[in-house]
C-alpha cells in the first residue's frame, strides 16, 4: 500500500509501517493509530478502506485534519450509586477544556514540510551569524563534540543546505 | 513544544530568560556607543535591537550589532572564542 508516495509494506504492523514517514517515530505512530482507531497488532493489509482513506487524508495535511469529538462516557456531574461504606475522597476532576488543550497531532509536520522547517532553522542561524550557523557552514559538529578524530557524520551532512 | 519553552531553551518558565541589566543601554543606543561586556550568557532582549555591543571572547572584545533576528539568542553566540586552525610552515629549522 502506498500513501503519498511512501510504501507501507503489507506484511508490517501498521504502527511500524507509519514510521517510514520522515517525522513519524514510535510515539507519533502510536498516536496516529489511536486517532484512526487502528488496533495494536493490525497489519497494513488488514486496514479497512475507511481507515486507509482516513490515514491518507490525515497525512496529507495533519494540521487541518479535524480533531475528533470527545465523547465522555458519563456526564461530569454523574453520581454513582452510594456505596455501603464511605470511600476515600477523590481528587477534583480536571475541566474538560484543559484535558485536550495540547494535541501534538494538530501541529505535526512530516516529509517535505519538516525538511523545509529544519533547513529554514539552519538558514536562520547562518544568516544572523551565530556559532551554530558557522559550524554548519564549516561542516563541523555543532554541539561541542570532538573534531580531532571522528566527526564523520558532521563532515558528511552538516552544511547550510543540510542533507536530510 | 510549548512556545515559551522554545524561547527559554529549556529553562523553567517561572524564572524567565537570563539577562544582565545594562544600566546605560538607553544612553548607548542614543549616542551609538558600543557597550563593552563580558556577559556572554545574557539573552538578547527585544529592547537591545539596534544597539551595538563589544562582547568578550576570552581575549578581546568583538563588535556585535544586534538585529531583530537575533532576539532570543545569547550574546556569546556572536563572538567566536576559537581561531580557525591554519598550518604555519616553520621558518627556522
Amino acid at each position: 500500500m502506498h500513501v503519498l508516495g511512501i510504501l507501507l509494506p503489507d506484511s508490517h504492523l501498521a504502527r511500524h509501517a507509519l514510521q517510514n514517514f520522515f517525522g513519524i517515530g514510535p510515539k507519533i505512530a502510536h498516536r496516529v493509530c489511536a486517532r484512526m482507531q487502528i488496533h495494536d497488532r493490525c497489519k497494513v493489509r488488514d486496514l479497512t478502506q475507511q481507515q486507509q482513506t482516513a490515514l491518507t487524508a490525515f497525512l496529507s495535511s495533519p494540521t487541518t485534519y479535524p480533531v475528533p469529538q470527545r465523547v465522555p462516557l458519563a456526564s461530569l456531574d454523574f453520581k454513582g450509586p452510594t456505596p455501603s461504606k464511605p470511600l476515600l475522597p477523590s481528587p477534583p476532576a480536571r475541566p474538560v477544556s484543559q484535558v485536550g488543550s495540547k494535541d501534538p497531532l494538530s501541529t505535526l509536520k512530516i516529509e517535505t514540510e519538516l525538511r523545509k522547517e529544519i533547513r529554514d532553522n539552519i538558514q536562520h542561524q547562518r544568516m544572523i551569524g551565530s556559532y551554530v550557523g558557522r559550524r554548519h557552514a564549516a561542516h563541523l559538529p555543532v554541539r561541542g563534540q570532538r573534531t580531532r578524530t571522528n566527526a564523520k557524520i558532521a563532515k558528511r551532512l552538516n552544511s547550510v543546505e543540510r542533507r536530510l | 513544544m510549548h512556545a515559551t519553552l522554545v524561547a527559554l531553551g529549556g529553562r523553567s518558565a517561572w524564572k524567565g530568560p537570563f539577562f544582565v541589566n545594562f544600566p546605560r543601554l538607553r544612553e548607548a543606543m542614543d549616542k551609538n556607543i558600543p557597550i563593552k561586556t563580558q556577559a556572554r550568557a545574557c539573552t538578547i532582549l527585544p529592547n537591545f535591537v539596534g544597539c551595538r555591543f563589544l562582547v568578550h571572547n576570552g581575549k578581546e572584545y568583538l563588535p556585535v550589532s544586534i538585529t531583530q533576528d537575533m532576539v532570543g539568542h545569547k550574546l556569546g553566540e556572536f563572538a567566536q572564542t576559537r581561531k580557525r586552525f591554519k598550518y604555519k610552515s616553520t621558518k627556522n629549522r
